[in-house]
C-alpha cells in the first residue's frame, strides 16, 4: 500500500465495521448508480474486468483494494472522467438513475453536473472562497440567490464558521483539510445527487482526515457518496456498503460494511483485510 | 589523463592547470558577447548625449547632485551595514582603479578615443553599482515603494502618450459616440447584472454594446455637431478611468478617500488640458498624460498611507526630480560647458530634416506605435487562439492528434523563416494582391503580426501548459464545458504568462526593419501617419535611412539618438514583461 | 433531488449551449488554420512571382552567372546568383568562426561550470544579444567597429566590408548556439559525469570527453539554426556591408594554383542575397518587372534553404531525445 495514513498501520488488529445503525437498512434504499457488465481498457491493458454492481442511493459506499485495482478507474466510469484520456475504452453499461451514461446521446458534461466529485488532492480554483463555491452555480447559469446557495453549502461542508468572514479571501490561504472541505462545498453547491470521492483524505493530516470523515457521514444524509479510499478503517468506520477490488480490476466482494469486515466469504479478501497480502 | 607518479607517500597530483585554462577560456567566451555589446552601448550613449563634451564639472556636479542622493536612497532603503560597505568599497576602489588603469593604458599604449577616465568610471563603476543598488534597494519596503511609484509615473506618462498618438489615426469622433452609445451601457449593464446577480442584464451587456457600436459608425456622418476634442477626451477616458480609479481606493478606504483620490487628478488633469489649450499645447494629449499618470499615481499613494510601510519612499521622485534642477543650477551658476545632447526633447517631438540640428524622429515614433497597437492586439488574439486549440482543444491521438504535430512542427518551422521573406509576403500578398497599399500602416501590422505569430504562439502555450491539470479536472467534474473550463480556470492562471510573451515578441517586432523595407515603408515622412492607409515610417526604418547619410552628424550623432530612442523603448517594454512575470510568480 | 425511478436528464444540453462551444471552438480552430495559412501563403506567393522570373531566366543561367545588375543604368541586365552567394557564404562562414566556438564555451561553461546562481544571471542576459534590433547591430558595424579595425589590424579596409557585419552576425548569433547546446547538455544525464569522475577524469576531462560527445546532435543542431538564422539576416549586411555585388579577383600562387585572398573577400565590400532582395526594393514595388519578381525568386531560394535547413536541425535534435 502506497498511501498509508496514521492510522493504518494497526491491520492486523481486527476492523471493526461500524453498523451506521441511524440509517435504516441497506436493502430498504433504491438503486443509485449500477455497473453491468462493465469493462474498461486502457489500451490492450484492462483496468476493470467484467464488474457488476449496484450502488444504493444515500448510503456510503467504500471501494476498496490495492493499488492499481481499478477502484479510481470505475469511480471515474460513473461521471465520464475517463473520457479524457485519450487511450481508454469502456465496454457495459453504467446506469445513473436508470440511464446508461455511455448512451450516445447522453452529454457528459450534463452528466457531470449532477454528480459531484472530490479529488485526491485538494484543488480549489486560484479564486475566492466564494467564487470557489459559486463554481458550478454559475457555470450552469443559475439564476436564484449565489450567496445563500454559498452559506448553505459551506454550512454543508462544515466550512461556515470558519471562513464566513473571508469570504473573499483566495482559497489557496486556506489549509489542507479546509481546501478539501472547500472542494467539498463546491462539489455539493449545485446539489448534485451522487458525490464521488477519490481518496478524498489521503493528503490530509489525521485530525483534517477525521473532520472529512465525519463530514462524509452526514453528507449520506442527503446523498448517494461513493469514497475510493486505501485506508481499511475509514471504510469500515464510515461506509454502509463496501466494495473490495483486487489487482486486475476485478470485483471480488461486494456487500454491507459490517459482513465484509467481519465474515468475508472470500479467502481473499480475509487476507487483504487482514494485511497479509496487498 | 592521470600522471601515473603514486609513489609510497601518496597518489601524487594530477594537472589541473589545463583545467583551469579551459574554465576562465569558457568563463570568458561566455561574457564576450556581453562585453562587446556593452561597450558599443556606452559609445551610442556618449554619442547621443554628446558626453564625450561633457566637462569633467558638469559630470561632478550631476554626480553630487543626482547619483548620489540616489545610491543613498537606495542603501537607506536596504538598511544593510554589509550592502553599504560594499557599495561604498567599490565606488572608492573603483574611483582609483579606473583612474590608475585609464591613465595607464592611455600613456603607455593607445589614446582611447572620446572617453576620457571620468566618463570610464561613470559607466564601468557607477553604472553597474547604481543598477546593483536599485536592485537591492527595491527589495526594501522604501525603496519599492519609491520605485513602484516612479513606474506609476513613467508608465502612466507613457501609455497616455500612446493613447494620445493612437487618436491620430483613428476618428475621435466616432469613438465619443461608440463610448456614449456602445460601451458605456454595456458597461454599466454589465455591472448592474454583476452586482444585482441579474444574469440578463449580463448577457444583454454584449448585444447592447455591439448595437452602439453599429449605430456609432452609422451615425459619424449624420450628427452635425460635436463636443471640443479635449470634451471628448475628458468624457469618454479620463472620467472613466478616474472612476475606476476611485472604485479600487473606495474598496480599501471608504468613499471620501476614493473621491479626493480620483477627483484630484481628474480635477489637475481637466486643468492642465484646458491650460494647454491656451498655451498652445496638444491640449488632448496633456489631458491623457495627466489622467494616466495622475490616477494611478493617487491610488498608489492611497495604498502606501493606508498600509503604511516606507512612506519615505514616496519621495523618491522627489528626489531625483530636486536633483536634476539642482544640478541645472549649479550648472549654471559655475558656468561650466555643459553638452548637447542630441536626444532632447527636440528630438522626439520634431519631424526629421536635412541638417543634422534639427532632425527628429516624431513621426517614425508615431508610426512605430500604431504599428505596435495593432500588432499587440492582432498577435494576442491570433496567438491566445492557436495556442488554446492546441493545448485544450485537441487530443493527443487519432486524426486531430496528427494534424496537431503538423501545426507544432509548422510553428517551429515559421519561427525559423528570416524576416525578409516575411516581408516579400506582405508585399506579394497584403499590398499587392489584397491592395492593402504599399507602405501601409496596417500592411505593416498584418505582416508584423505573422512574424511574431510564432513566437506569440510558443510562449502562450508554455503558459497554458504550466496550469495544473488539477484544476482542469476540477472544473470538468463540475459539469463545465471545455470553453467555460478555458475560461474561467486556464486563461485566467495562464495570463500573466500569455501576456509575457506577447510582450516579449513585440519588442522584436519593434525592432524589425527588414520586412517594411520589403513592404515599401517610406524611408523618411515628415508627418506622421493620418490614417491606416497612409505611408508611415517606423523608428528602425528612420534609422537605417541616416545611417546612411553620409555626414558624420548623422552617423554620430542623430543615428545615436535614435538607437538609444529605440533601446529605451524596447528596455521599458521588456522590463514590464520581467516584472509582470514575477509578479505571477510570487502570486502562486 | 430526483427520485431514482425517473431517470434524470442526461441528454445534450440546448441548441444555444452547443453553438457556443462549436464556435469558441471553431475560431480557435480558425485561428490555428491561420498558421498553416501562413506557411501555405508564403509558398504560393514566392513561388508565382519566382515562376514568371524563372521563365525569363533559365535556372542554369541564375544558377551559374557571375553578374548581378538587375537594374543597370546603361543596359545589360544580368541575373546570375553566384556573387550573392559568395556574398552570403562569407558573411555565414565568418560569422560561425565566432558564433560557434564562443557559443559552444559559453553553453559548457553554462552547463558544467556556473553556479547555478551565475546561471540564472547570465542567460537572461545572454538572451539580450539576440534581441537587440538587427539594425542596431548594423549602425555599430558601419561606425564602431569598422574604424576601429580601421585604426588598428586593416587600414586598408573599405568603409562598407565584409568583415564587421560577420562579426556582428556572429555576436547575435552566439545565444542561438548557446542556448540549444546547454539544454542538450544538461540533458545528459549524471550517471555519465559520476562514471567519468570514478575513473579519475577530472572536470575539464569529463566537460571536453563525455559531456560534449553525449550531447553532440544537441550541438550540431543548434549549430545549423545557427547558421540558417545567418543565411537570413539582413538588415547587419545591409547597412554595413554595404551593396556591391562582386566575383571576387581570382590571383595565381606558386606554380600556376588560383586561389582567392580572403581580404579581398572580408575587407570589401559585396553583396548578399538579403542584401540584393533589400536592393530592388528601391525601384519598383508595384510588380510586373524582372526586378521585382527576382526578388521573389531570392526569397524562393532563402525560404528553402533555411527550411531544409530548420528540418535537419529538428531530425538530429529529435535523434538525440530518444537516445536517454
Amino acid at each position: 500500500m502506497s498511501n498509508t495514513t496514521s492510522d493504518d498501520s494497526l491491520i492486523t488488529t481486527e476492523v471493526q465495521a461500524d453498523s451506521n445503525d441511524d440509517r435504516a437498512p441497506v436493502n430498504e434504499a433504491g438503486t443509485a448508480v449500477a455497473a453491468r457488465d462493465l469493462n474498461v481498457y486502457y489500451g490492450d491493458e484492462q483496468a476493470i474486468n467484467d464488474v457488476t454492481m449496484e450502488i444504493p442511493e444515500k448510503r456510503v459506499t467504500a471501494l476498496i483494494g490495492p493499488s492499481g485495482c481499478g477502484k479510481s478507474t470505475f469511480l471515474r466510469t460513473i461521471n465520464r472522467m475517463n473520457d479524457m484520456i485519450d487511450i481508454c475504452r469502456v465496454e457495459g453499461d453504467v446506469e445513473f438513475g436508470g440511464k446508461n451514461v455511455y448512451d450516445a446521446d447522453v452529454d457528459p458534461v450534463a452528466l457531470r453536473r449532477k454528480i459531484g466529485m472530490v479529488f485526491q488532492k485538494p484543488n480549489p480554483f486560484p479564486k475566492s472562497i466564494r467564487d470557489n463555491v459559486a463554481y458550478g452555480l454559475k457555470i450552469q447559469g443559475f439564476d436564484g440567490d449565489v450567496d445563500a446557495r454559498v452559506e448553505e453549502s459551506l454550512k454543508g461542508a462544515a466550512l461556515w464558521d470558519e471562513v464566513k468572514d473571508q469570504l473573499h479571501s483566495s482559497g489557496l490561504e486556506l489549509s489542507g483539510g479546509q481546501q478539501q472541505r472547500l472542494c467539498i462545498a463546491r462539489a455539493i453547491a449545485p446539489d448534485p445527487e451522487v458525490i464521488l470521492m477519490d481518496e478524498p483524505t489521503s493528503a490530509l493530516d489525521p485530525v483534517a482526515a477525521s473532520k472529512i470523515e465525519d463530514l462524509i457521514d452526514d453528507l449520506a444524509e442527503e446523498y448517494t457518496v461513493i469514497i475510493v479510499t486505501h485506508n481499511m478503517q475509514q471504510a469500515a468506520r464510515i461506509s454502509d456498503r463496501t466494495a473490495v477490488f483486487l489487482t486486475g480490476g476485478e470485483l471480488v466482494e461486494y456487500d454491507d460494511t459490517a459482513k465484509i469486515f467481519e465474515d468475508p466469504e472470500q479467502q481473499r479478501v480475509e487476507d487483504y483485510i487482514t494485511g497479509k497480502f496487498g | 589523463m592521470a600522471t601515473d607518479n603514486a609513489n609510497a607517500d601518496g597518489f601524487g597530483e594530477v594537472s589541473r592547470v589545463r583545467g583551469i585554462a579551459f574554465e576562465y577560456l569558457s568563463l570568458g567566451a561566455s561574457v564576450f558577447g556581453l562585453v562587446a555589446l556593452g561597450v558599443l552601448l556606452v559609445y551610442v550613449a556618449i554619442d547621443a548625449f554628446d558626453l564625450s563634451n561633457a566637462s569633467p564639472e558638469w559630470l561632478l556636479t550631476y554626480f553630487v547632485t543626482l547619483v548620489v542622493p540616489f545610491l543613498a536612497f537606495c542603501l537607506y532603503s536596504a538598511d544593510d551595514p554589509a550592502v553599504t560597505r560594499r557599495a561604498l568599497g567599490a565606488l572608492g576602489g573603483g574611483l582609483v582603479a579606473v583612474a590608475v588603469v585609464f591613465t595607464a593604458i592611455e600613456s603607455l599604449l593607445v589614446p582611447i578615443p572620446r572617453l576620457n577616465w571620468q566618463l570610464a568610471y561613470l559607466f564601468v563603476v557607477a553604472a553597474p553599482v547604481a543598477a546593483y543598488l536599485t536592485y537591492v534597494g527595491s527589495n526594501g519596503r522604501p525603496g519599492a515603494v519609491g520605485f513602484g511609484l516612479l513606474g506609476r509615473l513613467v508608465g502612466g506618462a507613457a501609455l497616455g502618450l500612446a493613447v494620445g498618438t493612437l487618436f491620430l489615426v483613428f476618428d475621435s469622433l466616432v469613438w465619443f459616440l461608440a463610448y456614449t452609445l456602445g460601451v458605456l451601457p454595456a458597461v454599466g449593464l454589465y455591472a448592474y447584472g454583476r452586482v444585482r446577480e441579474a444574469s440578463r442584464a449580463r448577457t444583454a451587456a454584449l448585444p447592447v454594446g455591439f448595437l452602439g457600436l453599429v449605430a456609432a459608425v452609422v451615425l459619424r456622418d449624420v450628427i452635425p455637431t460635436y463636443p471640443s476634442d479635449l470634451l471628448i477626451y475628458l468624457w469618454t477616458i479620463a472620467v472613466p478611468i478616474a472612476v475606476a480609479g476611485g472604485l479600487v481606493v473606495a474598496d480599501r478606504r471608504g468613499r471620501t478617500v476614493a473621491a479626493v483620490a480620483a477627483g484630484l487628478p481628474l480635477a489637475v488633469a481637466t486643468a492642465g488640458g484646458f491650460w494647454a489649450t491656451g498655451a498652445g499645447l496638444p491640449a488632448p494629449t496633456v489631458l491623457l498624460v495627466l489622467v494616466t499618470t495622475g490616477v494611478p499615481t493617487a491610488v498608489y499613494v492611497s495604498r502606501v498611507v493606508d498600509v503604511g510601510e516606507g512612506v519615505v519612499g514616496l519621495a523618491l521622485p522627489f528626489l531625483i526630480a530636486g536633483g536634476v534642477v539642482v544640478g541645472a543650477l549649479v550648472v549654471e551658476a559655475w558656468g561650466v560647458p555643459a553638452p548637447d545632447p542630441w536626444l532632447d526633447a527636440g528630438f522626439v517631438t520634431e519631424a526629421p530634416s536635412r541638417t543634422p540640428a534639427n532632425a527628429g524622429l516624431y513621426p517614425a515614433i508615431v508610426g512605430s506605435v500604431i504599428i505596435i497597437a495593432l500588432v499587440a492586439v492582432l498577435s494576442f488574439l491570433l496567438g491566445v487562439g492557436t495556442s488554446v486549440f492546441l493545448e485544450e482543444y485537441t487530443p493527443g491521438t487519432g486524426p486531430i492528434g496528427t494534424l496537431t504535430r503538423i501545426l507544432q512542427v509548422n510553428i517551429a518551422n515559421l519561427a525559423a523563416v528570416p524576416s525578409v521573406v516575411y516581408g516579400l509576403l506582405g508585399l506579394g500578398l497584403f499590398a499587392n494582391l489584397l491592395g492593402l497599399g504599399i507602405g501601409t500602416a496596417v500592411t505593416a501590422a498584418l505582416t508584423l503580426s505573422l512574424l511574431i505569430l510564432p513566437i506569440t504562439i510558443i510562449s502562450a502555450q508554455e503558459a497554458i501548459r504550466s496550469v495544473p491539470d488539477d484544476l482542469r479536472r476540477g472544473s470538468d467534474a463540475m459539469g463545465a464545458t471545455r470553453w467555460q473550463t478555458t475560461k474561467n480556470v486556464v486563461l485566467p492562471e495562464a495570463m500573466p504568462g500569455i501576456l509575457t510573451g506577447t510582450i516579449l515578441a513585440l519588442g522584436r517586432a519593434i525592432g524589425e526593419t527588414a520586412p517594411l523595407i520589403m513592404i515599401g515603408a517610406a524611408t523618411t515622412v515628415f508627418n506622421p501617419p493620418s490614417s491606416l492607409f497612409s505611408r508611415f515610417s517606423a523608428m528602425p526604418m528612420q534609422i537605417y535611412t541616416w545611417a546612411g547619410f553620409p555626414q558624420a552628424d548623422f552617423r554620430y550623432g542623430v543615428v545615436a539618438a535614435g538607437v538609444i530612442t529605440l533601446l529605451i523603448i524596447l528596455v521599458g517594454m521588456n522590463g514590464t514583461a520581467i516584472l509582470l512575470r514575477n509578479r505571477a510568480e510570487r502570486g502562486s | 433531488m430526483t427520485d431514482s425511478t425517473e431517470s434524470p436528464d442526461l441528454s445534450r444540453q440546448s441548441g444555444l449551449t452547443r453553438l457556443k462551444e462549436g464556435t469558441y471552438g471553431g475560431l480557435f480552430a480558425a485561428c490555428a488554420a491561420i498558421t498553416l495559412l501562413t506557411t501555405a501563403a508564403i509558398f504560393v506567393t514566392l513561388l508565382s512571382d519566382a515562376v514568371v522570373f524563372f521563365r525569363a531566366t533559365p535556372i542554369p543561367e541564375f544558377l551559374t552567372g557571375t553578374n548581378w545588375s538587375p537594374n543597370p543604368a546603361g543596359g545589360g541586365q544580368a541575373f546570375g546568383i553566384v556573387p550573392l552567394l559568395i556574398g552570403t557564404i562569407t558573411v555565414t562562414v565568418t560569422a560561425a568562426f565566432i558564433s560557434l566556438p564562443i557559443g559552444t564555451l559559453t553553453a559548457i561553461y553554462l552547463s558544467e561550470y556556473a553556479t547555478p546562481n551565475a546561471r540564472s544571471i547570465l542567460k537572461p542576459l545572454l538572451e539580450i544579444l539576440a534581441g537587440v534590433p538587427t539594425v542596431v547591430y548594423g549602425y555599430f558595424a558601419l561606425v564602431y567597429i569598422t574604424p576601429a579595425l580601421k585604426a588598428t589590424l586593416f587600414p586598408e579596409m573599405s568603409t562598407f566590408n565584409a568583415l564587421s557585419a560577420s562579426i556582428m552576425v556572429g555576436i547575435m548569433t552566439i545565444p542561438m548556439v548557446s542556448s540549444i547546446s546547454e539544454d542538450a547538455m544538461s540533458a545528459v544525464p549524471d550517471e555519465l559525469r559520476q562514471a567519468g569522475y570514478g575513473l579519475g577524469a577530472t572536470k575539464f576531462e569529463v566537460s571536453t570527453g563525455i559531456v560534449v560527445p553525449a550531447s553532440i546532435s544537441g550541438i550540431a543542431s543548434s549549430y545549423i539554426l545557427a547558421v540558417s538564422r545567418a543565411i537570413g539576416e539582413t538588415m547587419i549586411v545591409v547597412v554595413a556591408m554595404g551593396a556591391q555585388a562582386r566575383m571576387p579577383a581570382v590571383r595565381e600562387a606558386a606554380f600556376g594554383i588560383p586561389f582567392i585572398n580572403p581580404a579581398d573577400v572580408l575587407l570589401e565590400s559585396g553583396m548578399t542575397i538579403t542584401v540584393a532582395m533589400v536592393q530592388i526594393t528601391g525601384g519598383d514595388l508595384t510588380g510586373g518587372t524582372l526586378p521585382y519578381n527576382s526578388m521573389f525568386a531570392l526569397g524562393l531560394a532563402l525560404f528553402v534553404v533555411t527550411l531544409v535547413m530548420n528540418v535537419i536541425s529538428d531530425i538530429i535534435a529529435e535523434r538525440y531525445r530518444e537516445e536517454y
